[in-house]
């Protein structure tokens, strides 16, 4: 689990003035399931292609298997597979004609493929479409055929681009447990803005934003850097909810949990929030601060993904 | 190999896209059908009124004599080397009724016959010096078959006239047409560039098929394989010319049911045809270099489809513009398109008869220009959508 198989060195990508990547390195390890998180146009396509060998960084390099990519060479044809977010078929072949097709194009004998294309139909739960059309299946299958298509040549590390994205919630359970089922046998690395899915299957995640690496670490050890325990987020009247006076009303507290206003939402963290739950409700009432609700849950990783990224919308 | 297995994949969507299928292949030979439509079935026949107001005479033997009846029936027996009559006569009582097909554009010339056509035509023959008689041609100037039906019908006139009169000219015309020029119909004549346009028509096959590739994304998952762009080019192309090459077979089939005669090889032709495909392709690749999508690649790919099928001569022949002379060859501006000289050598092979060594410049033409036109195609295409960037 700590052998690199893909490291990236000091990427940097540019577009005219728009820095894309901007000087960004991470290892992912063998076996692991790798997250690679960040807002629309963080950079996570870019820095996947350039992992992958589709886009040449500006500067900086990348080694899989402690080989350095060129531009599809063997090293990353024999031994990534991707998955890319739309569902890249062709329309007019059966589901095990494109397998077999794929197969063949990196290099796979004919019976070879098209034993590996049945396999991956039956595994992904597809074997009833085997020799549909592609332009026959629904979106969900396409998806799941999209995912067999990266998976037909066996390799060793598997990129997937959103790989939930459009699936119905059976389909979902489907593919997240094929990932799972993958992991420790491959090293996959996922994109995905589903943070749900993330915290579910990455051993590791990854934030990026404005091309920069921000954070890399365990989900747990993430959620637990901003802000262990739990939650309670509080929605006050939109009069009393000014941030001075709220931060003063919790003076008393201040020291035992982390204290955030987004609009009139005001978002505590602390470990055993439920002891300090009355103490803080007396603090804000004392202070005249109006509740209109409250609610209690965990920490997320979309906390984690908030707090790095921010709430502005992207693009 | 994979090159092949590209081939099979792209020859698979080609025949289960049934639709898109019959269209391409059934495009030039429906065109081959109208122009033999349009030749009335071998050449054109030109339709010509005729009011006869001719009185017949009697010779001084006692023998009736009609000079009149006597033209017309000159003017049915003007036949095409096929025995097909060139002049459709059409006797008109009413000169307000012909005026109006005319004008309707219906028949191509009036004729009117004078009466006193048989009486100077007598006298003539005897040797006497009639007062000249006026036979009318009438028709519409702006019809551009009228000049064609006129002229045909006053050789008709004017041969007869000669005939009977014994009026020996100083100078006859002596035609002598080439190989086998001579024996051929209008239709036939159009068949060999009717045939390199279609093959020429696949550029939208071509450029279509390659932009879809790009725009679906399916190209982008192939680069990430160990195929290359030469093996995955190359096994789209061949798609391309096997369905160009069914095309061209069917093109020839259909002329060869409406009456086109081939003097020489058609393997010959069939192998220029093939090699033109080579530059069409090369041309749809650039197409599809400048595409984002098919519908843009339909657009783009009218722009060298008019190049290649009006200034190749496929459609109709057109003045060359002479740019240099190197030993006896003059090159023309309209050479550097690879399907002149496709249309020239099939000219000369299929009407002809010509061999192999005497279309030497135009193959080695042609294989030069489809080389260069489908290595400018494959590099743009690979900068445009296959490079990294």
């Amino acid at each position: 689990m700590n052998n690199v198989v893909v490291k990236a060195e000091s990427l940097t990508k540019r577009y005219e003035k728009l820095t894309a990547v901007d000087n960004l390195s991470l290892d992912v390890f063998s076996g692991e399931v790798f997250g690679l998180l960040g807002p629309n146009g963080a950079g996570k396509t870019t820095t996947i292609n350039m992992i992958v060998g589709l886009l040449r960084p500006d500067s900086g390099q990348v080694f899989i298997n402690g080989i350095r990519v060129a531009a599809a060479s063997h090293v990353v044809s024999e031994s990534v597979g991707v998955c890319p977010q739309a569902s890249v078929v062709w329309n007019k072949l059966t589901c095990l004609e494109q397998l077999q097709f794929m197969g063949e194009m990196y290099g796979m004998q004919g019976r070879m493929a098209r034993k590996r294309g049945n396999e991956l139909l039956d595994i992904l739960e597809l074997s009833t479409k085997t020799h549909k059309r592609a332009n026959t299946l629904s979106g969900g299958m396409k998806r799941r055929l999209n995912l067999a298509m990266s998976l037909v040549h066996d390799p060793d590390i598997l990129v997937l681009d959103e790989p939930e994205a459009g699936l119905d919630p059976q389909g979902r359970v489907l593919v997240r447990e094929y990932i799972k089922s993958l992991a420790r046998v491959k090293t996959i690395i996922l994109t995905t803005h589903n943070m749900d899915e993330a915290d579910r299957v990455s051993d590791r995640v990854a934030i990026i934003d404005y091309g920069k690496l921000l954070v890399v670490d365990t989900p747990v050890s993430l959620k637990a850097s901003v802000g262990a325990g739990d939650v309670v987020e509080i929605n006050l009247e939109r009069q009393t909810a000014n941030e001075a006076h709220i931060r003063k009303a919790l003076t008393p507290v201040a020291n035992q949990l982390s204290i955030e206003l987004t609009n009139s939402t005001l978002i505590l963290r602390a470990l055993n929030i439920i002891k300090l739950l009355p103490r803080l409700m007396e603090c804000l009432n004392a202070s005249g601060i109006q509740t209109e609700d409250i609610r209690l849950r965990e920490n997320t990783l979309e906390d984690v993904f908030l707090h790095y990224t921010g709430r502005r919308l992207r693009e | 190999m994979k090159m092949w297995k590209v081939f099979v994949k792209s020859m698979r969507e080609k025949t289960r896209d049934r639709l898109s299928l019959i269209l391409s292949l059934a495009m030039t030979p429906i065109f081959v059908g109208l122009y033999w439509l349009y030749f009335s079935g071998g050449s054109m026949v030109y339709e010509v009124m005729i009011i006869n107001n001719d009185i017949n005479v009697q010779t001084s033997d006692g023998t009736p004599f009609s000079a009149g009846e006597n033209l017309i029936e000159a003017l049915r027996n003007q036949t095409y080397s096929d025995d097909q009559s060139i002049l459709r006569i059409r006797i008109m009582d009413d000169q307000d009724v012909a005026e109006k097909r005319l004008k309707d554009r219906k028949s191509q010339v009036l004729l009117i016959i004078p009466e006193t056509f048989s009486e100077t035509i007598l006298a003539a023959s005897k040797g006497e010096d009639p007062q000249p008689v006026a036979v009318t041609f009438m028709g519409d100037l702006t019809n551009p078959y009228y000049s064609l039906a006129a002229v045909l019908a006053y050789a008709s006139l004017d041969t007869y006239v000669q005939y009977i009169t014994e009026d020996v000219r100083p100078i006859q015309m002596n035609e002598i047409p080439i190989s086998g020029s001579g024996a051929r119909t209008e239709f036939e004549l159009y068949i060999p560039g009717l045939l390199i346009f279609s093959v020429v028509m696949m550029i939208f096959d071509a450029s279509m098929v390659i932009a879809n590739e790009a725009e679906a994304g399916t190209f982008t998952r192939l680069r990430l394989t160990k195929v290359t762009p030469v093996e995955l080019l190359g096994g789209i192309s061949g798609s391309v010319i096997a369905l160009g090459l069914i095309g061209l077979l069917l093109s020839v089939a259909t002329a060869a049911m409406l009456g086109f005669r081939s003097y020489g090889s058609l393997w010959l032709a069939l192998l220029i045809g093939g090699i033109t495909c080579i530059s069409v392709i090369g041309a749809g690749l650039m197409v599809a270099a400048f595409s984002r999508n098919s519908s843009q690649a339909f657009v783009i790919a009218n722009f060298p489809l008019v190049l290649f099928m009006f200034f190749s001569g496929a459609i109709y022949p057109l003045p060359a513009v002479n740019l240099f002379t190197i030993g006896e060859i003059t090159v023309n501006l309209y050479d550097v398109l690879p399907p002149t000289h496709a249309v020239v050598a099939v000219n000369k092979i299929l009407s002809l008869g010509v061999g192999l060594n005497e279309v030497v410049y135009e193959i080695t033409s042609l294989v030069i220009l489809s080389f260069i036109y489908f290595a400018v195609g494959v590099w743009l295409f690979r900068r445009n959508h296959m490079k990294l960037t």
